[in-house]
């Protein structure tokens, strides 16, 4: 039987989401002991450039004071003819007890689970879930509002390519938020419609009612493969700006994943706002993530 | 060879619209009586009592892998998985290595499959050279190597003129064509159905469109040009609609479904596992109610199962490398039967027997005195479908572990028993 993984946020129920955004903050106002993970050792596997992610986890594990290993992108003997199954079976006997895995392919983390007797933490799959992201999506809600329960949340843009789009989706439907998606009909299908998920075309319409804005990056090849005609095309309808800005209510927040494209999903005018909360989401990740380690290896204390 | 007496089945025989409990004498590899009771000295007897006895089962949708990937399979595996599932003959597919495309690589098929020594195994040759979709195959040579029909299957033709011409030049030449329908640049790198479930897990899909514009134009090449198209493999709602409507026009358009299109759904990569990936894929439960209806109404003129093993490697691998297709002679019988427990005996059998060999031009799809004694004994009785029984090299299945309600008893291939009593 494998070790408890997290794939993605529908691993983990809402009592485990929760307890782990608290734990996350208590990570925050006093930094743990830096024994959780005392010999515990730990696999960065990463097979897509990652700067914020990569660096998160990695100061994450050295707070819980795991060792650590990284493997750089490309050194592993996958493609080299080894499965997938290979490297779990030879990770495993080398002792190493969790992997933290990011792929371009959506699904890699679960087929390495399916041969690892250890925990897998997705750092992000393809175009399908990044949940440790969502979690410090979870936890800048719940700083900021003290819920996540009844805040209504739009998440705007490329939501059709988003891995973050969806294990968000998950998470805040699972802590009981109203997910409102917004984005032109090539990046957000209709077939994304599912229960509890609204979907919408126009950004202003829905900006006076939202509590949470989470801004999601539009890239450039979006134009070539002919899914965007220009993106000024799209900053007509979707990019955040003053006006735009002027419309959220004063209370209103606005997230995004990064990186960020200046100019093309947002102004510099939302970086000087009051809602503007970049910087504290990559913060909230680091505890967040220590506390993904510490619940998956040592499960829920006391 | 001593005369052989099938006796106390239900024979049934769309072709002479017997439906009954007959005795079945088999002389020389020929069928010689079917008469209420007979009585033949120094014949073999084989009780029949309580099964359903047909004339043999066609497949002509298989991929046999040789020459070039006998890794997968082999013809002479492929052929021990077919009088496995209860088919007396298959059609295989081109898309070898090299790819059939020659009068020498036909008959060298054709060699190992008499060497085999089981089922029938009618060669389809490519379409254009290589599979390349740009030069024609030289169709003449290759029917007269023994090539039955002819096709791209894998790989659609991108040009309409490509397909127009090769229509055209091949218009006398006997053999279908039969063709795979996928747009390649709107299925791009979809790995599954597009829909609510690609979506969900963030998969690359191919939308329905993919086939169905094909379909339309394949359709229409055949109208025009005169030339008999086989559509192959439908799995969407709209291209049974497309069909209708060719037929509508007389054009001379048939078409097949494969067992795993009639019941299964695009919800079956959950834990992004490549078991179910198939093209074309498949598709929403609604496509799949669709096919199941045509086939009760008579839109859909065959059952092919488009075998196509692979290694347990090769499977395991992501979604984005692992190839597509999985084995299905062995489980076909029953998974038909699953899918359509209330389809009536005879239709059952003008799908499977009948109807693939008229749309092929082979002898079989008969019992009449004088045929072939090509014939399929088969019962209504449960199994579990275990892959590691499979003789197919392939041992990757959708269905593993799932029961079916029907399945192949016996297969005679020219009178001669070739399968009894498969676990």
């Amino acid at each position: 039987m494998p070790e408890r993984s997290l794939l993605d946020l529908d691993d983990l129920s809402s009592d485990d989401i929760i307890y782990i955004l608290d734990r996350a903050t208590r990570f925050h106002v006093a930094p743990p002991e830096r024994n959780l993970l005392r010999d515990i050792c730990v696999v960065n596997l990463f097979f897509e450039a990652s700067t914020r992610t990569f660096t998160s986890f990695a100061i994450a594990e050295q707070r819980v004071g795991a060792d650590i290993v990284a493997l750089p992108p490309g050194s592993s003997s996958l493609g080299k003819g080894e499965t997938i199954a290979d490297t779990a079976i030879t990770l495993a006997a080398m002792g190493v007890r969790v992997i933290v895995t990011r792929h371009p392919e959506s699904g890699f983390p679960y087929r390495l689970a399916e041969s690892f007797d250890g925990h897998v933490i997705n750092a992000g799959d393809g175009r399908h879930a990044h949940p440790t992201q969502a979690l410090l999506d979870l936890l800048t809600l719940a700083t900021e509002f003290g819920r996540v329960a009844g805040l209504k949340v739009a998440l705007v843009g490329d939501i059709l390519h988003s891995r973050v789009a969806r294990s968000n989706v998950i998470g805040l439907r699972r802590l009981g938020a109203e997910v409102i998606l917004v984005g032109p009909q090539t990046l957000l299908p209709d077939a994304m419609a599912r229960e509890g998920v609204r979907i919408e075309r126009d950004l202003d319409a829905i900006l006076p009612e939202v509590d949470a804005l989470m801004l999601l990056r539009i890239q450039r090849e979006r134009i070539a493969s002919a899914v965007l005609p220009s993106l000024d095309d799209y900053a007509r309808n979707y990019r955040l700006d003053a006006p735009r800005l002027a419309k959220l209510q004063p209370h209103a927040i606005v997230m995004h994943p990064g990186p960020y494209n200046r100019g093309i999903e947002l102004t510099e005018e939302v970086f000087a706002s009051s809602g503007w909360r970049y910087v504290q989401q990559v913060s909230h990740g680091v505890y967040v993530r220590m506390a993904v380690l510490d619940f998956l290896v040592n499960g829920r204390s006391a | 060879m001593k005369p052989l007496l099938i006796r106390g089945g239900r024979v049934v025989d769309p072709s002479q619209g017997i439906d009954a409990v007959r005795d079945l004498l088999v002389r020389d590899g020929i069928i010689a009586a079917l008469d209420e009771h007979q009585a033949v000295d120094g014949a073999d007897v084989f009780d029949a009592t309580g099964t359903i006895v047909a004339p043999g089962f066609i497949d002509m949708h298989v991929h046999l892998r040789e020459p070039g990937q006998t890794h997968k399979e082999t013809i002479a595996s492929g052929s021990a998985a077919a009088v496995a599932g209860g088919f007396t003959a298959v059609a295989c597919m081109p898309n070898t290595e090299p790819a059939l495309d020659s009068p020498a690589l036909i008959a060298e098929v054709l060699r190992l499959a008499h060497e085999a020594g089981l089922a029938r195994i009618y060669p389809v040759g490519a379409i254009t050279r290589g599979r390349q979709g740009k030069e024609l195959a030289p169709y003449w040579r290759l029917r007269d190597a023994g090539a039955v029909a002819f096709s791209d299957d894998g790989a659609t033709i991108a040009s309409a003129r490509v397909l127009r011409q090769a229509a055209l030049y091949a218009r006398d030449v006997p053999g279908v064509f039969i063709s795979h329908c996928e747009d390649d640049d709107l299925k791009a790198l979809g790995v599954m159905n597009e829909g609510v479930h690609s979506m969900q897990l963030g998969l690359a899909g191919s939308p329905g469109l993919a086939e169905d514009i094909v379909v339309a134009r394949d359709l229409l090449i055949a109208g025009e040009t005169g030339k008999p198209f086989h559509i192959a493999h439908l799995s969407t709602a709209m291209s049974i609609e497309l069909m209708k409507f060719a037929r509508a026009q007389g054009f001379a358009v048939t078409c097949e479904v494969t067992p795993h299109h009639l019941l299964l759904g695009d919800d079956r990569f959950e834990r992004f596992r490549a078991d179910a990936k198939v093209n074309p894929p498949l598709r929403a439960e609604l496509d799949a109610a669709a096919l199941r209806a045509a086939v009760r109404d008579g839109a859909i003129d065959a059952f092919a199962t488009d075998h196509a093993p692979h290694t347990r490697e090769e499977k395991a691998q992501l979604l984005s490398e692992a190839p597509t297709g999985f084995s299905g002679l062995e489980v076909a019988l029953g998974a038909y039967a699953r899918a359509l427990p209330d389809l009536p005996l005879a239709r059952f059998v003008e799908l499977l027997s009948c109807n693939p060999a008229r749309i092929l031009g082979v002898p079989g799809g008969s019992l009449r005195a004088g045929s072939p004694a090509d014939i399929t004994i088969f019962a209504d009785r449960e199994w579990t479908c275990d892959p590691s029984r499979f003789r197919s090299l392939g041992k990757n299945t959708p269905f593993a572990g799932v029961t079916f309600p029907r399945k192949a008893l016996a297969t005679l291939v020219g009178g001669r028993i070739v399968m009894q009593g498969a676990g």
